[in-house]
Protein backbone atom coordinates (compact mmCIF):
# COMPACT_ATOMS: atom_id res chain seq x y z
CA UNK A 1 0.00 0.00 0.00
CA UNK A 2 1.34 3.40 -0.98
CA UNK A 3 1.16 6.02 1.73
CA UNK A 4 1.14 9.75 1.05
CA UNK A 5 1.93 12.69 3.26
CA UNK A 6 -0.52 15.61 3.31
CA UNK A 7 0.08 18.98 4.94
CA UNK A 8 -2.85 20.25 6.99
CA UNK A 9 -3.45 23.75 8.30
CA UNK A 10 -6.10 24.37 10.93
CA UNK A 11 -7.46 27.70 12.06
CA UNK A 12 -9.28 29.23 15.02
CA UNK A 13 -10.91 26.57 17.25
CA UNK A 14 -9.56 23.76 15.07
CA UNK A 15 -6.02 25.12 15.42
CA UNK A 16 -6.39 24.89 19.19
CA UNK A 17 -7.70 21.33 18.95
CA UNK A 18 -5.37 19.87 16.32
CA UNK A 19 -2.41 22.22 15.89
CA UNK A 20 -1.67 24.98 13.42
CA UNK A 21 0.30 22.92 10.90
CA UNK A 22 0.27 19.15 10.99
CA UNK A 23 1.22 16.42 8.57
CA UNK A 24 -0.87 13.29 8.21
CA UNK A 25 0.01 10.09 6.41
CA UNK A 26 -2.86 8.35 4.63
CA UNK A 27 -3.11 5.51 2.10
CA UNK A 28 -3.32 6.47 -1.57
CA UNK A 29 -5.64 7.15 -3.29
CA UNK A 30 -6.79 9.51 -0.55
CA UNK A 31 -9.83 11.74 -0.16
CA UNK A 32 -10.75 14.75 1.93
CA UNK A 33 -12.57 12.36 4.28
CA UNK A 34 -9.39 10.33 4.89
CA UNK A 35 -7.44 13.46 5.72
CA UNK A 36 -10.09 14.89 8.06
CA UNK A 37 -10.39 11.54 9.88
CA UNK A 38 -6.61 11.34 10.26
CA UNK A 39 -6.52 14.85 11.72
CA UNK A 40 -9.39 14.08 14.09
CA UNK A 41 -7.71 10.95 15.41
CA UNK A 42 -5.08 13.08 17.12
CA UNK A 43 -7.73 14.43 19.48
CA UNK A 44 -10.82 12.36 20.37
CA UNK A 45 -12.63 15.41 21.75
CA UNK A 46 -11.85 17.35 18.62
CA UNK A 47 -13.04 14.53 16.38
CA UNK A 48 -16.61 15.34 17.41
CA UNK A 49 -16.15 18.86 16.05
CA UNK A 50 -15.25 17.54 12.60
CA UNK A 51 -17.33 14.41 12.12
CA UNK A 52 -20.95 13.58 13.03
CA UNK A 53 -22.15 10.36 14.66
CA UNK A 54 -22.59 8.65 11.27
CA UNK A 55 -19.01 9.38 10.29
CA UNK A 56 -19.68 12.23 7.87
CA UNK A 57 -17.68 15.42 7.86
CA UNK A 58 -19.92 18.09 9.40
CA UNK A 59 -21.24 20.74 6.98
CA UNK A 60 -19.92 23.45 9.33
CA UNK A 61 -16.33 22.36 8.65
CA UNK A 62 -14.93 24.44 5.81
CA UNK A 63 -12.37 22.61 3.68
CA UNK A 64 -9.86 23.95 1.20
CA UNK A 65 -7.46 21.91 -0.90
CA UNK A 66 -4.51 23.92 -2.18
CA UNK A 67 -6.36 27.11 -1.18
CA UNK A 68 -9.44 26.25 -3.23
CA UNK A 69 -12.72 25.72 -1.39
CA UNK A 70 -14.15 22.22 -1.73
CA UNK A 71 -17.97 22.29 -1.68
CA UNK A 72 -20.96 20.21 -2.66
CA UNK A 73 -22.59 17.06 -1.36
CA UNK A 74 -19.67 14.89 -2.51
CA UNK A 75 -16.92 17.08 -1.12
CA UNK A 76 -15.73 14.31 1.21
CA UNK A 77 -14.76 12.29 -1.86
CA UNK A 78 -12.60 15.06 -3.31
CA UNK A 79 -9.18 13.55 -4.08
CA UNK A 80 -6.08 14.58 -2.15
CA UNK A 81 -2.58 13.91 -3.46
CA UNK A 82 0.77 13.70 -1.70
CA UNK A 83 2.14 17.17 -0.95
CA UNK A 84 -1.28 18.83 -1.14
CA UNK A 85 -2.19 21.44 1.45
CA UNK A 86 -5.56 20.87 3.09
CA UNK A 87 -7.01 23.62 5.29
CA UNK A 88 -9.86 23.17 7.76
CA UNK A 89 -11.66 25.93 9.59
CA UNK A 90 -14.96 26.83 11.27
CA UNK A 91 -17.41 29.47 9.92
CA UNK A 92 -15.71 32.83 9.51
CA UNK A 93 -16.32 35.85 11.76
CA UNK A 94 -14.26 38.73 10.39
CA UNK A 95 -15.21 42.30 9.61
CA UNK B 1 -7.61 49.78 -13.22
CA UNK B 2 -9.34 51.17 -10.14
CA UNK B 3 -6.87 52.54 -7.58
CA UNK B 4 -6.80 51.43 -3.95
CA UNK B 5 -5.28 48.73 -1.79
CA UNK B 6 -5.93 45.45 -0.04
CA UNK B 7 -4.07 44.90 3.21
CA UNK B 8 -4.09 42.52 6.16
CA UNK B 9 -1.99 44.12 8.83
CA UNK B 10 -0.84 43.92 12.43
CA UNK B 11 -0.47 47.70 12.55
CA UNK B 12 -3.11 50.25 13.50
CA UNK B 13 -5.29 51.77 10.80
CA UNK B 14 -5.11 55.57 10.38
CA UNK B 15 -8.56 56.47 8.99
CA UNK B 16 -7.72 60.11 8.24
CA UNK B 17 -4.63 59.19 6.26
CA UNK B 18 -6.43 56.53 4.24
CA UNK B 19 -9.31 58.89 3.40
CA UNK B 20 -6.89 61.64 2.45
CA UNK B 21 -4.98 59.36 0.13
CA UNK B 22 -8.18 58.13 -1.53
CA UNK B 23 -9.15 61.59 -2.74
CA UNK B 24 -8.81 62.52 -6.39
CA UNK B 25 -10.24 65.08 -8.77
CA UNK B 26 -12.72 62.59 -10.26
CA UNK B 27 -14.19 61.43 -6.94
CA UNK B 28 -17.24 63.29 -5.66
CA UNK B 29 -18.12 60.89 -2.83
CA UNK B 30 -16.00 58.90 -0.42
CA UNK B 31 -17.84 56.45 1.82
CA UNK B 32 -15.95 54.70 4.59
CA UNK B 33 -16.78 51.89 6.95
CA UNK B 34 -14.74 51.57 10.12
CA UNK B 35 -15.25 48.48 12.28
CA UNK B 36 -14.27 49.03 15.92
CA UNK B 37 -13.88 46.68 18.90
CA UNK B 38 -17.02 47.15 20.98
CA UNK B 39 -17.11 46.82 24.77
CA UNK B 40 -19.26 43.73 25.26
CA UNK B 41 -17.68 43.09 28.62
CA UNK B 42 -14.48 41.98 26.91
CA UNK B 43 -10.93 42.95 27.75
CA UNK B 44 -9.37 42.25 24.37
CA UNK B 45 -9.88 40.43 21.13
CA UNK B 46 -7.48 38.31 19.11
CA UNK B 47 -8.01 38.28 15.35
CA UNK B 48 -6.69 35.35 13.37
CA UNK B 49 -6.63 34.97 9.59
CA UNK B 50 -5.69 32.42 6.95
CA UNK B 51 -3.77 35.29 5.47
CA UNK B 52 -2.96 34.00 1.98
CA UNK B 53 -6.56 32.99 1.31
CA UNK B 54 -8.00 36.04 3.10
CA UNK B 55 -6.01 38.35 0.81
CA UNK B 56 -7.16 36.48 -2.28
CA UNK B 57 -10.76 36.62 -1.09
CA UNK B 58 -10.56 40.34 -0.30
CA UNK B 59 -9.18 40.95 -3.80
CA UNK B 60 -12.05 38.92 -5.28
CA UNK B 61 -14.64 40.93 -3.30
CA UNK B 62 -12.97 44.16 -4.38
CA UNK B 63 -13.19 43.13 -8.04
CA UNK B 64 -16.85 42.15 -7.62
CA UNK B 65 -17.65 45.57 -6.14
CA UNK B 66 -15.85 47.30 -9.01
CA UNK B 67 -17.72 45.20 -11.59
CA UNK B 68 -21.08 45.78 -9.94
CA UNK B 69 -21.01 49.46 -8.97
CA UNK B 70 -19.68 52.61 -10.63
CA UNK B 71 -16.84 53.04 -8.15
CA UNK B 72 -13.46 54.56 -8.86
CA UNK B 73 -11.45 53.84 -5.68
CA UNK B 74 -11.55 50.90 -3.23
CA UNK B 75 -9.40 50.29 -0.14
CA UNK B 76 -9.91 47.31 2.18
CA UNK B 77 -7.69 47.07 5.26
CA UNK B 78 -8.22 44.42 7.93
CA UNK B 79 -6.35 44.06 11.20
CA UNK B 80 -5.13 40.83 12.73
CA UNK B 81 -3.54 40.25 16.14
CA UNK B 82 -4.52 41.36 19.63
CA UNK B 83 -6.86 44.35 19.82
CA UNK B 84 -8.41 46.31 22.70
CA UNK B 85 -11.79 48.00 23.04
CA UNK B 86 -11.87 50.99 20.71
CA UNK B 87 -9.23 49.63 18.33
CA UNK B 88 -9.94 49.59 14.62
CA UNK B 89 -10.75 46.18 13.12
CA UNK B 90 -11.46 46.91 9.48
CA UNK B 91 -11.62 49.94 7.23
CA UNK B 92 -13.25 50.10 3.83
CA UNK B 93 -13.07 53.21 1.67
CA UNK B 94 -15.05 53.44 -1.54
CA UNK B 95 -14.81 56.43 -3.85
CA UNK B 96 -17.17 57.22 -6.71
CA UNK B 97 -18.36 60.15 -8.78
CA UNK B 98 -21.65 60.07 -6.91
CA UNK B 99 -22.70 59.02 -3.42
CA UNK B 100 -25.09 56.20 -4.28
CA UNK B 101 -22.50 53.95 -5.89
CA UNK B 102 -20.07 54.66 -3.05
CA UNK B 103 -22.62 53.71 -0.36
CA UNK B 104 -23.72 50.60 -2.22
CA UNK B 105 -20.17 49.48 -2.93
CA UNK B 106 -19.13 49.93 0.69
CA UNK B 107 -22.08 47.98 2.07
CA UNK B 108 -21.58 45.20 -0.47
CA UNK B 109 -17.94 44.81 0.58
CA UNK B 110 -18.48 44.62 4.35
CA UNK B 111 -21.37 42.16 3.89
CA UNK B 112 -19.21 39.90 1.70
CA UNK B 113 -16.27 40.09 4.11
CA UNK B 114 -18.47 38.76 6.89
CA UNK B 115 -19.63 35.90 4.67
CA UNK B 116 -16.48 34.53 3.15
CA UNK B 117 -13.12 35.90 4.28
CA UNK B 118 -11.28 33.44 6.58
CA UNK B 119 -10.85 35.64 9.65
CA UNK B 120 -11.89 34.73 13.20
CA UNK B 121 -12.20 36.60 16.50
CA UNK B 122 -11.47 35.29 19.93
CA UNK B 123 -12.76 37.42 22.78
CA UNK B 124 -11.06 37.53 26.18
CA UNK B 125 -13.08 38.41 29.27
CA UNK B 126 -12.20 38.38 32.95
CA UNK B 127 -13.71 34.86 33.05
CA UNK B 128 -11.86 33.36 30.15
CA UNK B 129 -12.11 33.34 26.39
CA UNK B 130 -14.56 32.44 23.64
CA UNK B 131 -14.57 32.31 19.84
CA UNK B 132 -17.07 34.62 18.19
CA UNK B 133 -19.51 32.32 16.39
CA UNK B 134 -19.38 32.67 12.64
CA UNK B 135 -22.67 32.61 10.79
CA UNK B 136 -21.31 31.82 7.38
CA UNK B 137 -19.12 29.22 5.78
Amino acid sequence: MTMICVRVRAFARYRELFGERVEVTVPAPATVRDVVMAVGQSNPIGMGELVDSSGRVKPSVIILVNRERVTGSHREDHPVAGGDEVAIYPPVAGG
Amino acid sequence: MVPGTIRITREDIDPGKILQEAQSSTIGALVSFLGVVRDDGIERMDLEAYEEVAEEELARIREQAIARFAVSHVDIIHRVGMLSVGDHIVMIVVGASHRKAAFQGCEFIIDRIKESVPIWKKEYTTDGSRWVAGEHG
